[in-house]
């Protein structure tokens, strides 16, 4: 055995699978590829998966990634096919290949946030929303599980490194790198902070897609 | 998907259930189908896709050339305020298009707790609720599943019932609705050449007249329409279609793993059990092509779990070789192997020590009744020696937990009866005392019990239920004289039980009841999160019905009971004969010792016998 990552697209309507489901369905599919992968030990073994950095339901990307450990002799390059056969409608297997870098090397995400307007972008939307992430501080309360009152006090400004705009006719593009971990920004915080801060501009639907994970550096996180 | 729909996702909880796209879903193309099937679950996805029965038929009917079946479930509470709120009509998960477009919408009835979701899925379909009020422009709705033995609550919303086992009527009945379709039929010519087919009741081809008193006068078929509709059954179990390649839900269910189905029917005649009478008579599967059947499941869809699955699987005779040919190929490939419904006579060492090689899950036995009296009257034969061998077994196995289930309100149950559950669970604890090799952990004995519905079609249809009253009295009785702290004590909510029992031995004036209901709210009626039995009653007050009349009151034999023009096969003779057994509390030996003579054979090909 020996351990190996592949990096999959999740889109359409697999972006509705749970990060839990997810785990769970490459386990399966694994199988179903004949892919006899590492299992954990114990009562209930199962197939031994983890997954870079979890992704939201409802968010697509095309650059998750997951460890499993690989039976010596397999042929990595047959894994992508072998595997994406294998699996539900929505997710693509693109590449696969040796283990390398902790996932905690994993620092920075490029997600696009499209803020959909069913009448059109409102007339300054997109300076409306460049002032309040260009502020020194911007500090929310977010939900926790860790603090005892439930809530804790965060700042976004250092958790985003850069975000560009661009406007359409019925949408606001924020094309960011936001902080992935330890603390992490999840794009629906921005957006629930942009919808209290400036709610002439609250979006009347919002897609997220994850586009690249990068280490410290901003260089491709593989 | 559109925006719509990606909206709505993005605001409901478990969006996994309401897309489709899982790994086996099957996907046609819409030009080359002509034939195009809904085929709706009227719970929840997790609960619905658990189900074998519709997986086989799901299965089955898209083999069919020409024929494109999709799955259908009811949409939890915040998913049908989206859609209402979005105009979004109910759709099948695999196309997402309209059901309303389809040609067959075909229910699958388990329970009469989802009565009505049967009703609010109609709506949500955009569809008229009653058969009288659609035509040929809407899909043919059709309905089956162990509710259809009494068809007549539902008789006006669903324009015809399957009943029995539906491998085979169903793949008739589609070619006859080709066959209108092709020559230009009307509905009624449609459901009068649908009447014809062996198994198919056509609820409005009969007419139904009442007494004084309120009990049927007389289920009058019309001209055409058959004086008895008799399930179908499968004739060859062996060979019969098993669904291989399942669709493996990317979302958790229920029951997720491979369902081996190793029987069907059940030797054991216990009077109180529909299922024991309705899926008569017995017949296996061969162990080798189980193997085969089990170990190609697994493959394909790459689940680590399964399970053998019957009315009583214990009773399956090459039992022990089944499991090793399974545990031989599962064990070096980590799958591991489930026996429900396990009976407390036959559980032995030698499957013990079967099951101990993948996991030990927790043991489960119904007694059903704590004396043996109460159990010689409901047939259960299970003796307290049996329970106790059991029991042992398990202890001396390591298993430091039993559940054990009961009913209360059976048939001629008194005090002394209830009293026996406390009894037996102590001396379960006891034995667990003096046998358990390492009590470090302790022991947990879980006694349930749940209130008797008596259900159509056995040899208890004739009698009343307790009331509530005197369930929760009983209740208060053993609790009191069960108090240890290693015996916990669960009960059933009784109005639950209470309105199961209207309904399965209900009528149909109980439709205009259902109706009501269901406009005051009523869906989800086996969630706790939405039963509501004052909106019930509103509802039976509202139609002058009262619905003690139907679960609390005892027939005759002589009354003229709603579901008479349907048969399971089993006689009507036979169950009364088995009833007076009940009171004489004497017992029916299982059809393995004796053929009690029942009726169900005669549904076998000439020449075969049950079980062989």
């Amino acid at each position: 055995m020996s351990e190996a990552r592949i990096q999959f697209i999740k889109t359409d309507r697999a972006r509705y699978i749970s990060h839990l489901d997810l785990m769970r369905t490459f386990q399966r599919a694994f199988l179903r590829a004949d892919l006899h992968v590492r299992h954990t030990e114990g009562f209930n073994p199962h197939a031994y998966v983890s997954i870079a950095l979890p992704l939201s339901v409802g968010f697509s990307s095309q650059c998750e990634i997951l460890e499993f450990g690989l039976p010596e002799g397999e042929d990595r390059s047959q894994v992508p096919e072998r595997l994406t056969r294998a699996l539900p409608e929505g997710i693509t297997v693109t590449r696969c290949y040796d283990g390398g870098r902790p996932f905690k090397e994993l620092c920075w995400v490029n997600y696009i946030i499209t803020l959909e307007y069913d009448a059109g972008a409102p007339v300054g939307a997109e300076n409306a929303v460049r002032n309040l992430l260009n502020r020194e501080s911007l500090v929310v309360t977010k939900k926790s599980k860790k603090a005892k009152s439930g809530q804790v006090q965060v700042d976004l400004i250092p958790l985003i490194h850069r975000v560009d705009y661009e406007s359409r006719r019925d949408a606001i593009v924020l094309d960011a790198v936001l902080r992935a971990q330890n603390p992490g920004l999840n794009p629906t915080l921005l957006v629930e902070t942009i919808r209290r801060e400036c709610p002439e501009v609250s979006p009347d639907y919002v897609s997220c897609h994850r586009k690249q994970v990068l280490d410290k550096n901003f260089q491709p996180f593989l | 998907m559109d925006q719509t729909m990606e909206g709505i996702l993005s605001r409901v909880e478990k969006p996994a259930r309401y897309t489709g796209g899982e790994y086996n879903a099957v996907v046609k193309d819409r030009k080359k189908v002509d034939t195009r099937v809904a085929l709706c679950f009227p719970d929840t996805y997790e609960i619905g896709m658990s189900n074998l029965g519709v997986r086989i038929l799901y299965g089955l009917m898209n083999e069919l050339p020409g024929v494109w079946c999709e799955r259908v479930f009811a949409p939890w509470g915040d998913m049908e305020e989206e859609m209402r709120r979005e105009g979004l009509p109910l759709y099948g998960l695999e196309s997402g298009d309209p059901v309303s477009d389809f040609d067959i919408l075909g229910f699958s009835l388990g329970y009469e707790m989802a009565y009505s979701n049967v009703l609010n899925l109609l709506d949500l379909a955009g569809l008229p609720l009653r058969s009288a009020d659609r035509d040929e422009s809407h899909p043919l709705v059709i309905a089956g599943g162990t509710c259809a033995y009494n068809p007549e609550p539902l008789a006006p919303f669903i324009d015809l019932f399957s009943l029995g086992e539906g491998e085979e009527v169903t793949v008739e009945l589609i070619q006859l609705y080709r066959k209108a379709r092709r020559e230009g039929w009307s509905r009624r010519d449609l459901l009068l050449a649908a009447a014809q087919i062996p198994g198919l009741y056509v609820p409005s081809l009969y007419e139904v007249t009442y007494q004084p008193d309120g009990t049927v006068a007389a289920v009058t078929p019309e001209p055409g329409a058959p004086e008895l509709v008799t399930k179908r059954i499968v004739q060859d179990f062996d060979k019969s279609y098993f669904p291989v390649k399942t669709i493996v839900p990317s979302t958790e269910i229920v029951h997720d793993r491979v369902m081996l189905e190793v029987f069907r029917g059940c030797i054991r005649g216990c009077r109180f059990c529909q299922a024991g009478y309705a899926y008569r008579p017995v017949r296996s599967r061969d162990p080798k092509r189980l193997v085969e059947q089990g170990i190609a499941a697994c493959k394909a869809s790459g689940y680590q779990e399964m399970t053998l699955s019957s009315l009583s699987t214990s009773d399956y005779r090459p039992l022990e070789s089944l499991c090793d040919g399974l545990l031989e190929w599962c064990e070096p490939n980590k799958v591991s192997l489930s026996l429900p419904s396990l009976r407390a006579d036959n559980f032995s060492m030698g499957l013990m020590q079967r099951l101990q090689h993948v996991r030990k899950s927790g043991l489960t036995f119904a007694p059903e009744a704590g004396t043996q009296r109460l159990r010689d009257a409901i047939n259960k034969n299970v003796t307290e020696e049996d329970l106790m061998t059991s029991c042992r077994t398990a202890f001396l196995g390591g298993w430091n937990s039993v559940k054990l289930y009961f009913m209360l309100g059976l048939p001629t149950e008194t005090d002394e009866d209830v009293l026996g559950i406390a009894d037996l669970a102590k001396k379960v604890l006891q034995l667990w005392r003096e046998t358990a090799p390492d009590k470090r952990r302790g022991c947990r004995i879980t006694v349930s019990t749940a209130c008797f519905v008596p259900k159509p079609h056995t040899a208890f249809q004739w009698e009343p239920q307790v009331t509530r009253e005197e369930y929760l009295r009983r209740v208060k009785l053993l609790r009191e004289n069960m108090r240890d702290k290693s015996i916990a004590y669960h009960w059933h909510d009784p109005d639950t039980s209470f309105l199961e029992a209207v309904f399965s031995r209900g009528d149909r004036r109980l439709a205009d009841v259902l109706e009501a209901a269901w406009r005051e709210g009523a869906k989800f009626d086996a969630w706790s999160e939405y039963f509501d039995l004052e909106r019930w009653m509103r509802a039976f007050e509202a139609c002058g019905l009262d619905p003690a009349f139907y679960a609390n009151r005892a027939r005759s034999r002589e009354e003229v009971l709603p579901w008479s023009r349907v048969s399971t096969g089993v006689r009507t003779d036979f169950l009364w004969r088995e009833r007076e057994l009940a009171y004489a509390a004497v017992i029916t030996p299982d059809c393995r010792k004796q053929c009690t003579g029942c009726g169900a054979n005669c549904l076998l090909e000439k020449g075969r016998a049950c079980d062989e």
